[in-house]
């Protein structure tokens, strides 16, 4: 029965409505799956010991007559979304024993449509990563070639969903961790635009650039889970209703910003790049050359808000009201150890980071002038969605990369992110579907090419993505 | 390179307690990255004018030019009135509040408990 945890969710949810399988069986085949190989993939941090039973209310709900293309469907959750009465650790040890106190609003809505939690994923700890090496419980492998990275921070989500573990996932992005795992694992990932989906009980990493979406198998999928995730919540005060943004008219043109492809992005993968174009033109839309003449710096940009957000959320980890908790001679020392101990070398790099970009003195030089070139990056999008319904790039410059081969530069694990970060910076709504695969050491490796659309246009997104990926209308 | 007092201070001003080896290792990585973000500064096309840098970058992208979309990033007002926090009306902690019956969820998670306090460090110590 393991291939029905190979469903897309919206053909589950066609088999499910018609009785043909049970919610039962999806969790079963998932966790089969699970069985035979998450030892070695560790996609998991845990494995929900009541899935089953979550899965067999959804049946019965089912037979009371309710219905929602989610109902009984096994959905993976990364560990910075909060889910009421369970360990959400995101993936540090100044977490390890956190019970979440209440539902994040994403959760409360899967609840609503009635998903099944099948367990919580592994993650860069608190999503400061792009590897999800940085877990302090070890690393995922890469369904493709466990050889290889999944990609990050949501390499768990990305690889429970490649693995056949979970129908779907959901994940945060917050400098691309939805689009690039979703890219190395051969899958859609989607972030939507800034304020659509609601980060309430989402562990805040950049409350700038933050924003949860799914990964899936499909275009469609995506679209399901954001239709019930989105929507304006009490809660965060940066969120709206559907609608707040004009509705444009589709002109079928595409842009692409040949300058930032020149150097950096491996031949083959920017062969399937112009191949998926070309496919594209086929169906009638125009592609054109623009310039995003500051897209150059957005990495440099990220690199200094980023670090400025991650110092000022992680400051609320102090071992006084919940998580880890050690005791020093004095007060400093409390903190300092719980801090100095519990967070991974990752995190406290960006703490420092961030702590030395804000400080007096330095705050012009680097924040201010980050902050102004982001406003800039941000007006030069915003004019060149004027021309183009979308913007298209790789998703990232190269396949997956072994594991270990990035851990003793961080600068070159950032430079994965070169392509996605932009979105984040200017909260526009990005999407990465796969566009091929390229061998390399004889195993084929997916990649990804990524649409960037206009503030509030996810619709044009999916319509682009059903397209290129085939996926009937 | 940045030095180890700045690094030594950093991690002061973070409460952050460092080994003698990380400090080493954060002087490199943080010198490293500050270069690599140095482009910004060097950078000719970027004008880190007051008005540009005090305003949420979102909310400023298109002065002048309003009618084109919604800025992303605008003031979010209410009447300043007792609400829930699932923001219907009504007095905090009413039983259909978001965090009505969480009580004691929040206080399990206290690192240290008595008599259903969270006992804390004394902030002001004697001198000795």
């Amino acid at each position: 029965m393991s291939n029905l945890a190979e469903l897309s969710i919206t053909e589950a949810a066609k088999k499910l409505q018609a009785g043909e399988i049970t919610s039962v069986d999806l969790i079963r085949a998932c966790r089969e799956a699970i069985v035979a190989r998450d030892a070695s993939i560790h996609a998991y941090l845990e494995v929900f010991a009541d899935a089953e039973e979550q899965a067999k209310a959804a049946d019965e709900k089912r037979k009371n007559g309710e219905s929602h293309p989610l109902l009984g469907i096994p959905l993976a959750i990364k560990d910075n979304i909060l889910i009421e009465g369970r360990t959400a650790s995101a993936a540090s040890k100044i977490l390890e024993n956190y019970v979440a106190s209440y539902d994040a609003t994403v959760i409360k809505k899967l609840k609503e449509a009635g998903a099944v939690f099948i367990g919580r994923t592994n993650m860069d700890e608190f999503a400061h990563g792009s590897s999800t090496e940085n877990s302090a419980y070890g690393p995922t492998k890469n369904p493709h070639d466990e050889s290889r990275v999944p990609g990050g921070s949501s390499g768990g989500s990305a690889a429970a969903v490649a693995a056949g573990f979970a129908l779907g996932a959901l994940g945060t992005d917050t400098g691309g961790s939805i689009r690039e795992p979703a890219s190395f694992c051969g899958l859609v990932g989607f972030k939507p635009t800034y304020g659509t989906v609601s980060r309430a009980g989402l562990v805040a990493m950049g409350s700038s650039l933050d924003q949860a979406g799914p990964l899936t198998h499909t275009v469609a999928d995506a679209e399901i889970i954001f239709n019930t995730i989105r929507g304006k919540d009490a809660l965060d005060s940066t969120s709206h209703e559907a609608g707040f943004y004009p509705k444009r008219e589709i002109k079928k043109k595409i842009g692409v910003p040949r300058g930032l492809l020149a150097n950096g992005v491996d031949a083959d993968a920017l062969e399937h790049f112009e191949e998926s174009l070309e496919k594209l033109k086929a169906q009638g839309y125009e592609i054109v050359d623009i310039e995003l003449p500051s897209a150059g710096l957005a990495l440099a940009i990220y690199y200094v808000i980023m670090p400025a957000e991650v110092s000022t959320n992680l400051a609320r980890f102090d071992g006084v009201r919940y998580g880890l908790s050690l005791r020093g001679d004095n007060l400093w020392e409390d903190y300092a150890k719980t801090r100095g101990e519990g967070f991974g070398p990752e995190a406290r790099r960006r703490i420092m980071l961030g702590t030395y970009v804000l400080s007096s003195g330095y705050y012009d030089a680097y924040y201010g002038k980050a902050t102004a070139a982001r406003a800039q990056l941000t007006a030069e999008v915003a004019r060149a969605l004027d021309a183009v319904d979308f913007i298209a790039t790789p998703s990232a410059p190269s396949p997956a990369p072994k594991l270990g081969e990035n851990a003793s530069d961080p600068l070159k694990m950032y430079l994965l992110d070169i392509f996605t970060v932009t979105a984040n910076l200017t909260g526009n709504p990005a999407i990465s579907l796969p566009m091929g695969v390229v061998p390399r050491e004889g195993k084929n490796l997916p990649v990804g090419i990524q649409f960037t659309a206009a503030h509030g246009d996810e619709a044009g997104l999916f319509t682009v993505g059903k397209q290129l990926l085939g996926e009937v209308q | 390179m940045i030095s180890k007092e700045e690094i030594q201070n950093l991690a002061e001003l973070a409460r952050l307690k460092l080994t003698e080896e990380e400090t080493a290792s954060l002087q490199k990585d943080i010198s490293n990255i500050l270069d690599y973000v140095g482009q910004l500064s060097a950078s000719k096309g970027v004008s880190a004018d007051k008005e540009a840098s005090t305003d949420h970058p979102l909310m400023t992208y298109r002065e002048g030019d309003a009618s084109l979309s919604a800025p992303l990033v605008h003031n979010v007002m209410r009447e300043d009135l007792p609400r829930l926090a699932s923001g219907k009306a009504g007095t905090p902690h009413a039983s259909d509040d978001t965090l009505a019956g969480k009580e004691e969820s929040l206080k399990a998670a206290f690192p240290k408990r008595e008599s259903g306090y969270n006992v804390v460090r004394k902030i002001i110590q004697k001198d000795e």
